[in-house]
């Protein structure tokens, strides 16, 4: 089949894209056609309190203490939470400190398996159509609440939070994002290849538990393979009258453009909507679900399984065995790299994550959290060429930047008020706060600027002047 | 291996640009202009431009090493200064004459404000004006293009000693103005002159072909973008067809405006320059529009025949206004206060 009869079809809406944005290199090719093998049997796991937004958990166990496969060691009475569960049966060696990406030091709790554990979780397969109104909002809520599942795309925003119906913001369109849009990473698309109808299970349960009448699945167009499985098992699917396939549910095939996966330029490629600056999508009744997380809440409402695994891209030139492997939450980083062979002798930096938006480990006993999907690992060639070799000149203001910002910001301004610690003007006149810091702009820069480098770190400052100062 | 591990703010990879590409783009985009002005004022316009460049570099040198700041020339930027300078410049001018505009442009015109990206006006546009205030005599007596046949007229016998000159266009245009002669007599086989480069002037500005395919060039490679040259000519276009509706005697068409004198060379390479021009879209065109009005208004009212020196450094003046009220709204809206 190919593309043009397809949206001929079935009525694809598409293909879309949104305003800037930048063409990285894909490089999806070294691991795109490698399936989802299980991951190390590990040792130890450090299981973080802290994998989303929102308030840490407690533990809920101590030291010496056994731990199931799948039973909750860490919870929180915040709303804005969700809990930990143990991924292997072990016992718990001690609640301490591991490396954080993004938080630094932070709390973990580390079980060590038992000699004999054989509880090696594999993905669910789902064969048949599902169907969604057997369960009640509140049902599918809870259960999503108790798998403890977050926003598995990167943001980690507790997913109970985002789809329970709230009567201020209704929500009327859910858009399932798997478009994916950083180079490398291939987690989610071998998902859409393998796991399609748990993808579309979990959209419909989604869609039910939120109220929205409209579902989208947004798939980026350098992924045929993926846009036809969907389509496929979309077109298998029963539909009511209003809705003659897919069971109500829309493919949208977006453009291949960075960063398309990005909530806001997704809707806006969807939908043509913009979400307000410093807003969230539920205020213009759209909700974004990644496609991991949709799969996340199948498995949690129709298995009753807790996420403790994720599928993980480990790629990059300097890996030896690159691929997708379901990794249990809590194995380190060094462990991930083991198993896959080892890093070659040019490596030169790990990021936890895809290499615009990841973070590169300073510590590679750093654990897998919920929200992490990939491991590169790049070469001193390919860092090199961008950060070291080539000497960094002074911002000639050729503006390149600014096209290819998705936001509509002056990233160089902003960047430049930082440097020279105008941070009321990167704020007021500059709009500093609406960056997704996407990096596009770095990226692009003939100059060598860390330009997103000068306003996160401006951001940061800002949020610490604000804190200083009395309301 | 593994025990030494770079950490950085991501994005961990970069694209392929880098200033000195954008730069050598610029100097490949003026490739056509110097061949054209190779051949139509033969060796000495090569030497004029190779003058130009030495000057600029190793002005750039010395103020890197008399400023205690790392090196600075392989961006390539005083190259493309010394090109630009040297294709504004008359075809004879005198090699010393050049090299003192090279040393300003480079010296006053960039490294005192800092160098690279600090300068508020365009460095060459500052060397040809200080050379024009300081020399008007010599930047001002215009050779005839060497592939000219002989029995062209001369506008200024009494200039030409051992060299014939030719009037550029934009001074028949002043001497129309002054109604000494009418515009009409401007005619069409000089127009055709204009667009191969077959007529008196600056080295690099006579040629309209060669002109365009070095812009065409940049705007492909995207190291231009089209808002700055389409303002300058279009509000150059529009004034000049005003000034010429107004009084066809008085006034050349429109068009041979935008074919004659620096216009074009100005609108392409000298305007765009990203240093001295403003960020957004918006400015871009604020600037553009001001370029090509503040020319003509020169040289349709002002004293001096050509006024693209002048109107330039005029907008470099105001950017940083025009950046400023020009501001981008993030795709979402001004945030609301909370």
């Amino acid at each position: 089949m190919t593309r043009a009869i397809l949206a001929m079809d079935v009525g694809i809406i598409g293909r879309h894209s949104f305003r800037g944005g930048a063409h990285p290199p894909q490089k999806k090719d070294l691991t795109r056609d490698s399936e989802i093998q299980a991951g190390p049997a590990v040792k130890e796991v450090a299981v973080m309190l802290s994998q989303h937004i929102g308030a840490a958990c407690r533990p809920l166990v101590r030291k010496g203490n056994m731990a199931q496969a799948g039973q909750k060691i860490g919870d929180s009475d915040a709303y804005v939470s969700a809990p930990v569960h143990s991924p292997i049966t072990g016992q718990v060696k001690e609640i301490g400190l591991r490396s954080h990406a993004v938080l630094g030091r932070s709390t973990a709790i580390i079980i060590e398996a038992y000699p004999h554990d054989a509880t090696r979780r594999s993905y669910s397969e789902l064969k048949e159509q599902i169907d969604e109104s057997k369960y009640s909002a509140e049902q599918i809520c809870e259960a999503v609440r108790q798998a403890g599942i977050v926003g598995m795309g990167g943001a980690g925003f507790p997913t109970r939070v985002k789809i329970e119906p709230s009567p201020q913001t209704p929500k009327e369109i859910l858009i399932i994002n798997g478009c994916e849009c950083e180079p490398y990473i291939t987690c989610d698309y071998r998902l859409m290849l393998e796991r399609t109808n748990l993808i579309i299970a979990g959209a419909k349960l989604a869609g039910r538990a939120s109220g929205c009448s409209r579902v989208f699945i947004a798939i980026e167009d350098n992924k045929p393979a993926a846009i036809e499985a969907m389509v496929a098992a979309l077109q298998g699917q029963s539909g009511g009258p209003q809705a003659p396939w897919g069971g109500g549910i829309e493919l949208a095939v977006v453009k291949t453009k960075y960063p398309q996966g990005g909530e806001r330029q997704l809707i806006n490629a969807v939908l043509k909507k913009q979400v307000p600056t410093g807003g969230i999508p539920p205020m213009i009744g759209v909700l974004v679900v990644n496609v991991a997380t949709a799969a996340a809440i199948a498995e949690a409402v129709l298995f009753d399984r807790p996420l403790t695994h994720r599928v993980v891209t480990v790629s990059g030139e300097a890996i030896a065995k690159p691929g997708n492997y379901y990794v249990a939450v809590g194995t380190s980083v060094s462990d991930l790299i083991d198993f896959c062979g080892g890093v070659t002798q040019k490596s030169a930096k790990v990021v936890l994550g895809g290499p615009m938006m990841g973070i590169a480990l300073a510590d590679l006993d750093t654990p897998i959290t919920k929200t992490s999907g990939a491991v590169t690992v790049l070469t001193k060639e390919q860092i090199g060429g961008a950060k070291f070799a080539r000497r960094q000149t002074p911002c000639i203001h050729c503006g390149r930047c600014l096209e290819v910002c998705p936001e509509n910001l002056n990233p160089t301004k902003i960047a430049h008020a930082v440097k020279y610690n105008l941070l009321d003007a990167a704020e007021k006149e500059y709009f500093i706060n609406a960056c997704s810091e996407c990096g596009c702009c770095s990226y692009v820069c003939p100059a060598n600027i860390e330009v997103t480098g000068y306003i996160k770190t401006g951001k940061i400052f800002l949020a610490r002047q604000k804190k200083k100062m009395p309301q | 291996m593994l025990s030494d591990l770079r950490i950085s703010c991501s994005p961990h990879i970069s694209g392929r640009l880098s200033t000195r590409s954008v730069m050598i783009d610029v100097i490949i985009g003026l490739i056509p202009a110097m061949a054209a002005a190779g051949y139509y004022f033969r060796v000495h316009a090569l030497i004029l431009i190779s003058t130009c460049v030495i000057a600029c570099v190793g002005t750039e040198w010395l103020c890197n090493l008399i400023r205690r700041k790392p090196n600075s020339l392989d961006d390539f930027s005083a190259v493309v200064t010394g090109i630009i300078l040297a294709l504004s410049l008359p075809p004879k001018l005198p090699i010393w004459t050049a090299v003192i505009g090279g040393v300003f442009a480079i010296g006053i015109g960039k490294m005192v404000f800092g160098g690279l990206g600090s300068n508020i006006f365009n460095p060459a546009m500052v060397g040809r004006t200080f050379l024009s205030v300081s020399f008007g005599m010599l930047m001002t007596s215009w050779t005839a293009p060497a592939t000219l046949d002989a029995k062209m007229s001369k506008i200024a016998p009494e200039n030409a000693a051992d060299t014939r000159t030719q009037a550029t266009p934009l001074a028949w245009s002043k001497m129309a103005i002054k109604n000494k002669l009418g515009a009409g007599t401007y005619n069409e086989h000089n127009f055709a002159g204009t667009i191969t480069g077959e007529v008196g002037g600056c080295l690099g500005e006579t040629s309209v072909i060669a002109l365009a395919i070095g812009g065409i060039y940049l705007l492909i490679r995207r190291t231009i973008r089209f808002h700055i040259p389409l303002a300058v000519l279009l509000c150059a276009f529009v004034s000049a067809g005003i000034a010429y509706l107004s009084d066809s005697y008085a006034y050349m068409q429109p068009f041979y405006h935008l074919t004659s004198g620096g216009l074009l060379l100005c609108a392409l390479f000298i305007a765009t320059d990203p240093v001295t021009a403003p960020l957004t879209r918006r400015g871009m065109w604020i600037f553009g529009a001001g370029v090509g009005g503040l020319t003509m208004l020169i040289r349709i009212v002002g004293a001096y025949p050509e006024g693209v020196m002048f109107s330039v450094l005029l907008m470099n003046a105001v950017t940083p206004l025009i950046d400023r009220w020009c501001k981008r709204i993030p795709a979402g809206g001004k945030p609301s206060v909370t």
